[in-house]
């Protein structure tokens, strides 16, 4: 590693400066778990480092009219959070199988998704959430539905000097079930080998499914809705038949790459199964959700 | 007598590494030390046409720059098939290249990107079958000695054949032949390879290195610096070395690499791998493709068995090429079969090549032989469990081979296996649930590799009291700082915290064959309790001397004292015959009456006493063992007990299979060991635990992705060793029948847990799904594809 100098902004404006300042030059730095890793293998190499982590409006869990989540709050925040614990079940799924405690003390929430990597953990549930992206640049803010954030492998929408300042989730209406599943190798340290998340609201008779969300991780080359799928259960009944179709037909949208972690053909298949376990386990906590 | 500290569950002494204070070679730095760092090969089989060194030479702080070209052409390895740094071709792309030395790591680093290496492609052949087939690309043109080759076949034909195969399957009811793969696994020790050498004015070779085989690393060396004309001999230094697992056995190339850098730079040069290089550049476990046909009677007896194996040794030779030597011991002894025939052939490749890895071909073997088991069980419609107790050894039967089995409690642990898991009710059902069994033996009693099986030992006291046991064994994590303290304290009559272990340095310890084979414990206990038996008589022979005045004058200095305390009437010429002495916690008493304080006293003050005498009279106790095992080395035909005695166990493990995922879980696994005595129980299940742990590994997870010659999964990540989330629920069972030929009754245990775990398992998911996976390890999309009939 050449020498670099790392530079500790203590407000987002000030690290808005110092990324306008520094350009291309410069890489932000949040819990380090992915940058520390690419640097290493000299994918990049940075002449500035600016870390967020002495920001503080970058990190931060809030829960009013919607949930909003700082882009540099760490995993563990999240899976410690009572509001995460009680409310955003899907989250929990995620942020808790991510890594090792270890790396959730370091890693965020804003660098995974600004990672973008097809196997990002928390990227399947911010979709099926219907997540935006609240975005600071040189030009002032912007917002971006998170459905558009992901353009390619380690590709966003961002452009040069911008930062991530949060996502806002919207309240999800009652009736609702969601859940995420991680599909590896081995318990702990591992990406997925396929992840789905998939988030049900059911109407008023607790039956009809109003909204469907169905989305995928390593099923393509960004984390992607499978949004036929989606329409496929919207008006319907929701029950293991109608979600058996739902998966076949994810599985179809999708388009999964053999790697030394899975086949394609075994992630197809994986997609077909895990859609319509994921979907079951999001009845069962839309049950939950509704007594409780 | 009862023991006093032997098979107790004694906590370890290492602690300093839980505390971060133990020193490792990573913390280790010399002054003016360098950073050297290698260049591997880009291509799997190429001419080196070219290497340009000449950017990285004039780069700032580099010390040297290494080549081929300009370093002597000095064979090296157990067949000398490759020299350090590669100059006419390359043969796999871990082949180094070139090799620098600098001021830090970051511009060795730096240097290694600025040499420029030029090649021609040649053919390369990754596939065994392939490279053995005629018109295959040649790796080695000509053999160590110049004589051209013909073909890739090693010329290592290794052979067993015992009575009558022919009759044996004449005589057969049931017959079963199948063909099984297994695959690279890593050692994967959480301290890397890694040394520091440095020569001193004599040309002499100060090597601190992480080997568990000191005095054959020595050689090596000493015959590497002989060939490079340098007058000097190899002292190897051992720090705190954190694992081996089989990977620290052979002088690796780096370390060659490392003392040519320091010769040409006349400063301490150190080479410490990364992850990526040790996984790309350091020898893990070789794959197989074996064969085996086996028979039995109508009513289960096993009648013959035939295995043949084919080793991808990769492009070059170390242990790995040697582990058929131990395949056999499962092959012709794993249960009672008379007629065997066994053949290995290792054929070189241009994939990565290969060394030694815990159970040195015990787990492919046995692997092998414990599905034919099953799959002929299934033929006979025999109970696997009880299959293999029909044909179960026993104590004190010489197996085909030549193998002298002593205590032998196969079946015990077999029966073990059957209660705890609940077989009867769980076996057979093909629902997605199954049960699994396997067996093993390994060496329990060291094994005669070299013409020496010996260990050295001396052991000397101080007069503070304590007892310093020199050793030339090395410790790897494995736990003998601990119970070579248990045992020293036992055999001499001392406490353990008494105890200090000197080792790690050839200078000063006494010759050792090395750390493997599971026999330091063996081997070791020998050393204590012939040394030990010397320290007691030499101990109580100083004590007869020197007690009786010495009591005498303690007890006129406390009367002087104390005006009130009279002096008792004891006979102290008593004392005066060791024959009526007797040590125990580090204090000298009569027997007759040993609880009597007043006739006690420390060795510490009869030591110091015997030191303090005078001129020409005084004395200090120091003895010295060497023991070597009665055990042999194989002869031309393979034959021969290999071992003073035999370690036995069966696992048995009960898994669900997810199949519509293929995902494997564990739910049960009983492990049962014998192993002779426990000379620390906390410790013997620590080794269970964790060559489970690896074993299962090997069977679900591990593998080393090698696609074209090149490691696909080089990291942690990719590479899928089981972490603390997915442990296994593992029932130890110690079986301690108490073995005749092993000190305080032991045997070995380092190895053999890791034996049994992938066919225990592999034969669990067979009895699952009811298809049986031939290759390993059983990944997900494997067993689903297994279901699904996809595939093969
Ligand atoms: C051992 C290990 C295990 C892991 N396991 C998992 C796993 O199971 N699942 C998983 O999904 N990931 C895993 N990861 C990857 C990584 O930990 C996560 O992606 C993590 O969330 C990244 O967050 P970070 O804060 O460390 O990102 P950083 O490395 O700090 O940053 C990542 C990228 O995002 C950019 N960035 C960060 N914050 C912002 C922002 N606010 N605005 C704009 N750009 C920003 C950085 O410039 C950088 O390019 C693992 C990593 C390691 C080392």
């Amino acid at each position: 590693m050449r020498s670099y100098e790392y530079l500790k902004p203590t407000s987002l404006k000030e690290a808005l400066e110092l990324l306008g300042r520094y350009g291309e030059k410069a890489k932000l730095v949040a819990g380090g778990t992915d940058l520390m890793v690419q640097w290493k293998k000299k994918i990049i190499s940075p002449e500035y480092v600016i870390s967020l982590r002495n920001v503080p409006e970058l990190s931060f869990v809030t829960y009013e009219s919607d949930l909003k989540i700082g882009s540099a709050t760490t995993h563990r925040t999240l899976e410690l959070s009572p509001i995460i614990r009680e409310h955003f079940p899907i989250l929990l799924d995620a942020v808790s199988n991510l890594g090792s405690v270890q790396v959730r003390n370091s890693a965020t929430i804003g660098g995974n998704i600004c990672n973008a990597a097809p196997s990002a953990d928390t990227a399947p549930p911010l979709l099926a959430l219907d997540a935006v992206a609240h975005i600071a640049g040189p030009q002032g803010e912007r917002t971006m539905p998170i459905a558009e954030f992901f353009k390619g492998p380690s590709r966003t929408a961002l452009a040069s000097g911008e930062i991530v300042t949060h996502f806002s989730i919207p309240r999800p209406s009652p009736n609702t079930g969601m859940a995420y599943w991680k599909h590896t190798r081995r318990k702990a340290m591992d990406l997925p080998i396929l992840g789905v998340a998939v988030l049900l609201s059911f109407g008023q008779d607790g039956k009809t499914c109003a909204k469907a969300r169905i989305s995928l991780g390593v099923a393509a080359p960004t984390p992607m809705r499978a949004r036929k799928a989606e329409a496929y259960l919207e008006g319907k009944e929701v029950d293991r038949g109608a979600l058996d179709e739902a998966g076949k037909i994810a599985a179809g949208e999708a388009s999964p790459r053999t790697t030394i972690r899975g086949s394609q053909w075994y992630r197809e298949e994986m997609i077909r199964v895990l859609v319509r376990r994921t979907g079951l386990m999001c009845i069962e906590r839309a049950k939950g959700a509704a007594h409780g | 007598m009862a023991e006093q500290f032997v098979g107790k569950s004694h906590p370890r002494f290492d602690a300093e590494k839980v505390t971060g204070k133990a020193r490792f070679i990573n913390d280790i730095k010399a002054p003016r030390m360098l950073y050297g760092k290698i260049l591997y090969s880009k291509r799997p089989h190429a001419r080196i046409t070219h290497i340009d060194t000449s950017k990285a030479e004039r780069l700032q702080g580099v010390r040297a720059v290494l080549t081929g070209f300009n370093t002597p052409d000095v064979r090296v390895g157990f067949l000398g098939d490759q020299i350090a740094l590669k100059r006419d071709k390359v043969r796999q792309f871990r082949d180094e290249v070139a090799a620098v030395a600098a001021i830090n790591e970051e511009i060795a680093e730096e240097a290694l990107e600025l040499i420029r290496v030029e090649y021609e492609d040649l053919p390369a052949v990754f596939d065994p079958i392939e490279a053995m087939k005629e018109g295959a690309p040649l790796i080695h043109e000509v053999d160590a000695r110049g004589k051209p080759r013909r073909n890739n076949i090693l010329p290592l034909p290794w052979k067993l054949e015992a009575g009558d195969v022919q009759k044996g399957r004449s005589e057969s009811a049931f017959v079963v032949k199948d063909t099984f793969r297994t695959t690279w696994v890593h050692q994967v020790c959480m301290g890397t390879s890694g040394c520091i050498a440095e020569f001193d004015v004599n040309n002499n070779l100060q090597f601190i290195s992480v080997t568990n085989v000191p005095f054959g690393g020595k050689d090596r060396l000493d015959m590497f610096l002989r060939n490079l004309g340098i007058r000097g001999s190899t002292r190897i230094l051992t720090p705190y070395v954190g694992g081996s697992f089989g990977s620290k056995l052979d002088t690796d190339i780096y370390e060659f690499i490392a003392v040519l850098l320091a010769w040409k730079t006349k400063c301490p040069v150190k080479i410490l791998f990364d992850r990526l290089e040790e996984f790309t550049a350091s020898p893990p476990r070789q794959p197989i493709i074996g064969t085996v046909e086996q028979g039995c009677d109508k009513d289960g007896r096993l009648t013959f068995r035939v295995v043949e194996m084919i080793l991808d040794n990769g492009a070059y030779t170390s242990w790995g090429a040697t582990t058929p030597s131990v395949m056999m011991v499962p092959i012709s002894t794993l249960y009672r079969v008379p007629n065997i025939s066994f053949r290995a052939t290792c054929v070189y490749t241009n994939n990565i090549y290969a060394q030694a890895m815990r159970g040195y071909g015990n787990p492919q073997a046995t692997y092998v032989v414990e599905q034919s088991m099953d799959q002929l069980a299934v033929e006979a419609g025999i109970d696997p469990i009880e299959f293999r107790l029909i044909n179960a050894n026993e104590p004190n039967e010489t197996s085909p081979m030549g193998l002298k089995i002593t205590t032998c409690p196969m079946k015990e642990c077999l029966e073990e296996v059957k209660t705890r898991l609940d077989w009867k009710k769980k076996q057979g059902k093909h629902d997605g649930h199954g049960v699994g069994v396997a067996c093993f033996l390994h060496v329990g009693g060291g094994a005669r590799v070299y013409r020496s099986d010996a260990q050295g030992l001396i052991l000397k006291v101080d007069d503070e009291g304590k007892v310093t046991a020199i050793t030339g064994g090395t410790d790897q994590g494995q736990g003998s700082e601990t119970i070579i303290r248990q045992m020293v304290a036992e055999a001499t009559g001392f406490r353990p915290q008494d105890v200090n272990i000197f080792q790690g340095d050839t200078e000063i310890c006494p010759w050792d064959v090395g750390t493997h084979a599971s026999r330091h414990a063996f081997m070791v206990g020998h050393a204590i309790l012939m040394a030990g038996a010397q320290v007691r008589a030499k101990l109580l022979a100083m004590a007869s001397t020197w007690m009786g005045q010495l009591i005498s004058r303690n007890l006129q200095k406390k009367a002087r004292q104390d005006p009130d305390f009279k002096i008792p009437d004891v006979d102290l010429s008593l004392l005066s015959n060791p024959e009526n002495l007797d040590i125990s916690n580090g204090q000298i008493f009569l027997k007759s009456d040993p609880d009597n304080k007043l006739l006690r006293l420390p060795v510490a003050q009869i030591v110091r006493s015997a030191h303090m005498v005078g001129t020409g009279r005084g004395e200090m106790i120091v003895a010295e063992a060497f023991y070597d095992p009665p055990n042999e080395m194989l002869n031309a035909e393979g034959k021969g007990n290999l071992s003073c005695c035999y370690t036995f166990g069966a696992h048995g493990v009960e898994v669900q299979v997810d199949q519509e995922t293929g995902q494997v879980t564990i739910l049960n696994y009983v492990a049962a060991h014998d192993v002779g005595r426990a000379i620390n129980p906390m410790l013997v299940k620590g080794q269970i635990y964790g060559a489970t742990i690896m074993g299962a590994g090997y069977g679900l997870t591990e593998e080393m992705q090698v696609n074209a010659g090149r490691v696909m999964n080089p990291n942690l990540l990719d590479y899928k060793l089981l972490t603390a989330k997915d442990k296994i629920p593992i029932d130890p069972v110690i079986v301690e029948p108490i073995e005749p030929s092993g000190p305080f009754g032991l045997k070995g245990i380092g190895e053999p847990a890791c034996v049994p775990a992938a066919p225990a398992i592999a034969n669990a998911v067979a009895d699952a799904i009811g298809v049986r996976i031939k290759d390993l390890p059983l990944s997900p999309e494997k067993v689903l594809a297994a279901i699904k009939g996809k595939g093969r």
